[in-house]
């Protein structure tokens, strides 16, 4: 078998086709214990995430679990929660958004790439960037609607959230979502009408974020709170956002 | 650099690949199929990272998590799938443990002070000549006979840990022990010990349907809280719990409640007995509440009735109406009517409460107040109401078999009179005591876990008794960063983190099932770094009584093979792969106060009957000469009568009871209090304004303190994943308070108690009370290195990397300098939340 | 100003040298096909050959810019730029960077040909400049838009996302073209006494002062078209509502950039040079006198119009950054 080949190769490239191989093979025997929905429905996977709002508390076990497993640098975040504070005292809310890259269905970010060092994996809907590839243009960075991408000074290429593939590929959870507190986070199959996050979005009101820019969103969100400090100030209402990033204000 | 291209671009071939080989098309998995955690692979490398078993410590609740090492190097921390008490959950502080190990600022080696005591300059010494200059320090008070002279003063010194340090200090001879209880809960530890006999409560979550919340934090801080939070939230999103939350400000904990209830700084006893009071008079007692007065105390004569009961509490409450608690603490008698109808009526409910009730003025009787609302409404130790916590029993090596006799001196509960039932001590005043040298003075002054000059009130009095070498000879700090207190020290010996440590643990469990678990090194301890409790083992060889443990690692591997279960399980081989172990077979344990005592157990020799009390007692182990002085005196009168109970007789049987601690209280859920009566005290629980608030002129505000989700106390904030996060804290003012003193948001202000002042930053917000000025305490680091304070460790050489790399510049400001360490007068717990300021605009600004 | 820029002064400056470039070399090409486009390209040889003069070294430099706001380059991977020839895709960046190195090549060809001092001069290279000159002019145009494209692609910067930006772009590039023309002119005047060897050349130069005439007189007519963009891709933005209309609101009145916008774009680098030009211009137009402008003057209205297209890239480059979509 030819993928087995090339998990027996010693060069580091090769090694890392590997991975993706030797996981599927791996996760596929241990891990599945009946056929994949797939199989019956004939769609490759199309991973999403679904983060529901009235489980999260804004504990922020997202963001650093994301820092640890790949040692984001200071200043960057894959991940973030941001608070929405609101309202008149006493009658005042805060609301917990947690943030990371939609994997969107149309990415900007992609379609202004111009070396191609970024792009949607067909195979299971997760946008990517090549960092030997990346040559830090930023244009990508500019493009994206929810500013989810950094460039990574280590590597002087584009980064940011890629939902764990090192970890979704072996049959575990990303890691924020292994590491949610309040289990707000489900990722999982859109394609498999059966999963745990296509059951949820079928059976409950869901949003994405900024729907008008055209992205079509993989993450989505139950019960989550738009509310912007710019349409607040306009109508004179008291919002807050803390971003609780180095980018102090929402792009 | 890693060339991900190929890899990113199989990831689709693979599947395919897969596909064919398995015959079952693309591959999906389904949440439910993905593996719950305790691996991790390199994402440059996709290498399995190595999984090692251990327990968090980045704050006192201890959760049990997993380590992940690449290449030598500790990675990532998560949460241990298999623990009954997490499930698996860390919080976020967990997650930067790393950050600790690898801190650029870290203490890798003894060091010893050059120049004057608090100019920072330091030399690096060997670990011999550390030990040898100690130990030869504590020698000399042992043999010349003054062992007390010896103070050892600790912050979280937990488990075995505990045991171990203790078995040293008991050999050597020092009662001369100071913690740090009195600045965190001690009161609401001193309320139960009064009420239901050893602290700690453990609210039930699992279980509940209702929760009435008064001043905790818990789903940002508590000492049990990944645990306790995913109840909580579980709760609340899936059962659809109701939840209210009296904050004077809104927490997160409040903002995830279904209610926030704003109330007046040290107020909520007020709310509390008046929603005692609508209980009683709407009889909202009757059922649940009503049967478990049978097992409380609620009169003089323990012997009471029922009725009698209710009448006693009635007749106490009656003038504690909802009216007249509007007044005190401006939430509304409806409101509080219908809070208290709807806690006493949806069955099960828990009571919860943590400092923002009790580190206050009368903290005790605000406790006090809450166990009655629980208790006349049959909430206490049962499924989903407020129960008595359990967690796992060890057994250890207990040491050499004869010990010196303890000696102490009497510095450890403040001076005389400044509270009366200090069951926890007051150790904030300790500095204030030591100055004063009319108690005595220690020679050595040795701390551990512990930031004294930060984490108290009144920081410049802290560091300038500390820095003083006429009053403090000689000091020793253990710390593996170089805190506030370390610049002040003689000599610092580098403790390893608690990542690289061996313990055992013991942390209450969430569900009333007890686990046990332990704390196993993941890294070898960077530099010269060593656990402390090697070097008690080291020391007292040295001094000449040693313990007969090698180290810490051998008293862990001892004890797990002594404990029954963890024993047979496969003791310390077992621990260190598995990390944790419970009883598959145990039951959650509930009503334990409603248990028989044995027959057997009550015919032991020197039980007998206290007649006043219906409290069984052994007055042989409470060292009475004899049985008609026992009889004579009694049980509540003799000194630790408390510490030979046997149960309790209610009727004609005989129960465990709510066992007694500390107080010789009886076997009944004391809502009457003798011990209280004897020393002075309302016995039952009494509102008590703060007189500090009563005097207080219009213009002026009351500043409270907290802890926020990211920060642990003074300990976090060199983790750079978390102060990334949190590194500056505002102070929070309400619109109309800002308003009145012409404050915008983000300006400088001026907030000036009776002992000084700071300026900070306004975050002018609605989310806290009007009259009320809330600051973080964890911010305003002077030392701790660069990412808490912008200063280096003096012991650290440049670091590029990390200094690019770190963004933010602001550190916040400590608000305890202006604090004043002041005892409650009941138990003696630090009045965090009362002090009385005057907030200004920054005129230097 | 809390947000970071992504894209700073490299690529500002990047934007505007590309936009000169691709200005002085469309003008030239324009002008020498203009000017009879014959072998000689009669009188307006002079005007074309500064303007050939003046493209590659600004297009190089402003490319050269770029690289360095790489991260790659700053992470120290010096050649990783390289990548983008690797490929060729509908980014604009890619389509830009194809454009561009094309259009180097392009100037720098086109500028070899007016190595000869006077027309004619060069032998068999006319006919090479002439050819180049009909490409340059689409292809100067297509880079000047072009810029405007890069940054006008991404629906994600509202102030950005509007296809008016490319027109001010060009109509910006244009007039930059124009005036680091008339500015090498002014510095480099040239003799005419020497290069006075035939009568052709002779006539070539008698007519130079009136090719100036005609050079600023369009860059004037240049300069209204931009401060009619201007004024349109405010207004639109100002009757829109929402992203486009906030983004917009950053160089209005009170806006963190509208005094460099109002005062150094509009005020320094249009309005005081378009009154100077007109104050030259008219007496010519009207009154057909003689053309002369006092060389300070023919110095200082190019230099402001020159900063005038620098901060307009940099206003622009800046306001995309620092706002973005409203509402979540
Ligand atoms: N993240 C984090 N977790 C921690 C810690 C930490 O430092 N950080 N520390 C651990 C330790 S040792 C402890 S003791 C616990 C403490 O846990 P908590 O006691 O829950 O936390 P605190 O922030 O000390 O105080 C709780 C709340 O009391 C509120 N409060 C202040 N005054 C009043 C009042 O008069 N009435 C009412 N109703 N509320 C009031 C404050 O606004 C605050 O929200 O947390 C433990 N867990
Ligand atoms: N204003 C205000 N002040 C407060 C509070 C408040 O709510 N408001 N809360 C109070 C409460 S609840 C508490 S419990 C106290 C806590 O106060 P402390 O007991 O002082 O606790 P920490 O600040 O957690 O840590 C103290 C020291 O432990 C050191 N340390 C960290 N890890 C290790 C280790 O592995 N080994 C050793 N040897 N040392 C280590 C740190 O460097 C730090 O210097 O603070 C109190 N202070
Ligand atoms: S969120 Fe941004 S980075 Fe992620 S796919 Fe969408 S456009 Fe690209
Ligand atoms: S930064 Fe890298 S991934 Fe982003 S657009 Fe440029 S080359 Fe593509
Ligand atoms: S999926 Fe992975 S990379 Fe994405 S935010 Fe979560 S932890 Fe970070
Ligand atoms: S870990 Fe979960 S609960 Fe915590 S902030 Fe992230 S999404 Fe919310
Ligand atoms: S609550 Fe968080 S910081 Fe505290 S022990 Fe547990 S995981 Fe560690
Ligand atoms: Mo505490």
């Amino acid at each position: 078998m030819s993928d087995v080949e090339i998990s027996t190769t010693v060069k580091r490239r090769d090694f890392l086709n590997g991975i993706a191989t030797a996981a599927a093979v791996g996760a596929g025997a241990a891990i599945m214990p009946k056929p994949a929905q797939a199989a019956v429905t004939g769609l490759k996977p199309h991973y999403g995430m679904l983060i529901d709002l009235r489980r999260c508390i804004g504990c922020h076990a997202c963001s650093v679990s994301c820092k640890a497993e790949f040692d984001v640098p200071l200043g960057a975040t894959r991940s973030w929660v941001e608070y929405v504070e609101k309202g008149d005292y006493p009658d005042v809310s805060r609301s917990f958004l947690p943030r990371l890259c939609n994997q969107c269905s149309k990415p900007a970010c992609v379609d202004v790439c111009p070396t191609g060092a970024t792009w949607k994996r067909k195979a299971d809907g997760v946008v990517v960037v090549d960092s030997d590839v990346c040559i830090g243009c930023k244009y990508c960075l500019l493009a994206c609607p929810y500013d989810a991408r950094f460039i990574n000074p280590v590597t002087g290429s584009a980064d940011k959230c890629d939902f764990c593939l090192h970890r979704v590929e072996k049959g575990l959870e990303p890691a924020c979502v292994n590491a949610c507190i309040g289990d707000a986070r489900i990722f999982g199959d859109l394609n498999d009408p059966s999963s745990k996050i296509s059951r949820e979005i079928a059976t409950n009101p869901v949003t994405v974020l900024r729907p008008e820019q055209g992205t079509e969103p993989n993450v989505y969100y139950i019960a989550a709170d738009h509310s912007d400090e710019y349409t607040a100030a306009a109508q004179g209402r008291y919002v807050r956002i803390d971003t609780h990033r180095r980018q102090q204000e929402r792009k | 650099m890693t060339s991900r291209r190929n890899f990113l671009k199989l990831g689709a071939v693979a599947a395919t690949a897969t596909a064919a080989i398995t015959g079952t098309g693309a591959l999906t998995w389904a949440k439910e199929n993905r593996i719950k955690g305790g691996r991790d692979y390199s994402p440059t490398t996709g290498k399995a990272r190595k999984a090692i078993p251990s327990a968090c410590w980045q704050c006192v609740s201890r959760c049990p998590i997993i380590g992940f090492i690449e290449e030598g190097r500790l990675v990532k921390v998560e949460g241990q799938p298999n623990s009954i008490r997490t499930d698996g959950k860390v919080c976020a502080k967990a997650h930067a443990g790393p950050n600790q190990v690898y801190d650029p600022d870290r203490i890798l080696y003894p060091m010893r002070r050059v120049g004057k005591r608090g100019e920072g300059k330091w030399k690096r010494v060997s670990w011999d000549d550390a030990l040898t200059e100690v130990a030869g320090r504590l020698k000399k008070l042992r043999d010349d006979g003054q062992p007390e002279k010896f103070m050892f003063h600790y912050g979280r010194m937990k488990a075995s840990s505990s045991k171990l340090v203790g078995m040293f200090l008991a050999n050597y001879g020092t009662g001369t022990i100071g913690n740090h209880t009195s600045i965190c809960e001690g009161a609401k530890w001193t309320g139960q010990e009064l009420t239901w006999g050893k602290h700690y409560d453990n609210w039930d979550f699992d279980h509940t349907k209702y929760v009435l919340n008064l001043g905790s934090n818990l789903l940002e801080a508590h000492t049990n809280h990944t645990s306790e939070a995913q109840r909580l939230v579980k709760a609340l999103a899936d059962r659809r719990i109701k939840m209210v939350t009296f904050d004077v400000r809104l927490s997160n904990t409040a903002a995830k409640s279904t209610e926030w209830v704003p109330v007046k700084p040290g107020t909520d006893i007020a709310v509390l007995l008046a929603m005692s009071n609508v209980v009683m008079n709407e009889g909202l007692y009757q059922g649940e509440g009503e049967a478990f007065l049978s097992f409380c105390r609620a009169t003089p004569n323990v012997n009471a009735s029922t009725a009698d009961k209710v009448a006693a509490l009635k007749a106490h409450l009656a003038s504690y109406t909802p009216e007249w608690a509007e007044k005190i603490s401006g939430v509304a008698a409806d409101k509080i009517r219908t809070i208290a109808r709807e806690f006493a009526t949806t069955k099960p409910a828990v009571l919860v409460t943590y400092r923002g009730l009790v580190a206050h003025y009368y903290g005790p009787e605000g406790e006090r107040a809450a166990q009655m609302l629980a208790a006349i409404t049959g909430n206490i130790d049962n499924p989903g109401g407020r129960c008595k916590a359990v967690g796992a029993k060890w057994k250890f090596p207990s040491g050499p078999k004869d010990k010196p006799t303890a000696k102490k001196l009497k510095i450890v509960d403040g001076f005389k009179g400044q509270a009366k039932l200090p069951t926890h001590h007051i150790n904030h005043q300790i500095f204030n005591v030591i100055k004063d040298g009319s108690l005595g003075r220690p020679d050595v002054y040795m701390w551990y876990c512990y930031a004294p000059v930060y984490s108290n009130g009144d920081c410049k009095a802290n560091a300038a008794v500390m820095k003083d070498e006429t009053l403090i000879p000689y000091s020793v700090c253990i710390n593996p960063f170089y805190d506030e207190s370390a610049a002040l020290a003689d000599i610092i010996l580098p403790d390893a983190t608690y990542l690289e440590r061996w313990d055992w643990e013991d942390m209450v469990s969430p569900n009333q099932v007890p686990e046990h678990y332990i704390r196993q090194p993941l890294v070898k301890p960077l530099g010269e770094a060593r656990n402390f409790g090697d070097v008690v083992c080291d020391l007292a060889e040295r001094m000449g009584f040693p313990l007969g443990i090698k180290n810490m690692e051998d008293f862990v591997e001892k004890s797990c093979e002594m404990t029954p279960g963890v024993k047979e399980a496969g003791g310390f081989e077992y621990m260190k792969t598995h990390g944790v172990w419970h009883d598959p077979k145990a039951k959650p344990s509930y009503y334990g106060y409603a248990k028989p005592v044995k027959a057997a157990d009550l015919a032991k020799d020197g039980v007998i009957l206290d007649e006043a009390t219906s409290t069984y007692w052994n007055w042989k182990k409470a060292k009475v000469k004899t049985v008609e002085d026992a009889k004579a005196k009694g049980y509540a009168h003799t000194k630790d009568a408390y510490k030979t109970y046997i149960g309790q007789k209610i009727g004609d049987k005989v129960y465990k009871g709510f066992k007694p601690d500390k107080v010789n209280k009886t076997g009944y859920f004391e809502l009457y209090s003798t011990v209280m009566e004897d020393n002075g005290f309302a016995p039952m629980p009494t509102y008590k304004a703060i007189p500090e608030h009563v005097a207080m002129k219009p213009d002026d505000m009351i500043l409270t303190t907290f802890k926020v989700n990211v920060q642990t106390h003074s300990r976090t904030q060199n983790c750079k994943w978390l102060t990334e996060i949190y590194h500056d804290n505002p102070a929070w003012i309400n619109p109309a308070s800002a308003e009145a003193r012409n404050i915008k948001e983000g300006d400088r202000i001026r907030v000036a108690s009776g002992i000084g002042h700071i300026e900070t930053t306004a975050r002018v917000t609605p989310a806290v009370a009007p009259g009320v000025i809330a600051i973080a305490m964890h911010c305003g680091h002077w030392e701790y290195g660069r990412y808490a304070s912008g200063k280096k460790s003096p012991f650290v050489k440049e670091d590029i990397v990390h200094d690019k790399q770190m963004w933010w510049k602001s550190h916040g400001e400590h608000p305890n300098w202006i604090i004043p360490n002041d005892p409650d007068p009941i138990s003696g717990q630090q009045r965090w939340m009362d002090t009385v300021v005057n907030v200004s605009k920054s005129v230097s600004a | 100003m809390n947000a970071e820029l992504l894209w700073g002064l490299p690529v500002i400056g990047y934007l505007f040298l590309a936009g000169v470039g691709a200005g002085a070399l469309t003008v030239s090409a324009s002008v020498l096909l203009r000017g009879g486009g014959g072998g000689f390209a009669g009188q307006h040889y002079s005007i074309a050959r500064y303007g050939a003069f003046a493209a590659p070294l600004p297009l190089m430099i402003g490319c050269g810019l770029l690289i360095f706001e790489l991260g790659s380059f700053e992470a120290g991977n010096w050649f990783k730029w390289i990548n983008l020839y690797k490929t060729i895709n509908l980014s604009p960046m890619s389509i830009g960077t194809w454009l561009l190195t094309g259009f180097i090549g392009i100037s720098l060809l086109y500028a070899y040909t007016f190595l000869p001092k006077s027309p004619g001069l060069g032998g068999n290279k006319d006919s090479l400049r002439r050819g180049l000159a009909w490409v340059s002019v689409p292809l100067g145009i297509a880079t000047a838009v072009y810029t405007g494209v890069l940054l006008g692609a991404m629906p994600a910067r509202p102030f950005w996302n509007s296809p008016i930006l490319a027109m001010l772009f060009l109509v910006s590039s244009l007039s930059t073209g124009v005036a680091i023309i008339l500015l090498l002119k002014a510095v480099f005047p040239g003799k005419a006494k020497d290069e006075a060897r035939t009568p052709m050349v002779a006539e070539y130069f008698k007519q130079r002062d009136n090719s100036a005439y005609i050079l600023t007189a369009s860059d004037l007519m240049l300069i209204g078209f931009e401060l009619l963009v201007i004024f349109l891709f405010i207004m639109y933005a100002h009757l829109t509502v929402g992203a486009v209309k906030e983004s917009v609101s950053v160089i209005q009145f009170g806006g963190s950039l509208s005094v460099l916008f109002w005062f150094g774009v509009v005020v320094v680098g249009l309005l005081i040079p378009a009154v100077i030009e007109l104050y030259y211009v008219i007496p010519k137009l009207l009154n057909h006198q003689p053309f002369s402008v006092p060389l300070g003057v023919e110095i200082i209205v190019p230099i402001a119009i020159l900063i005038g297209g620098f901060l307009l890239r940099y206003v622009i480059v800046v306001a995309g950054q620092i706002t973005g979509p409203i509402g979540l």
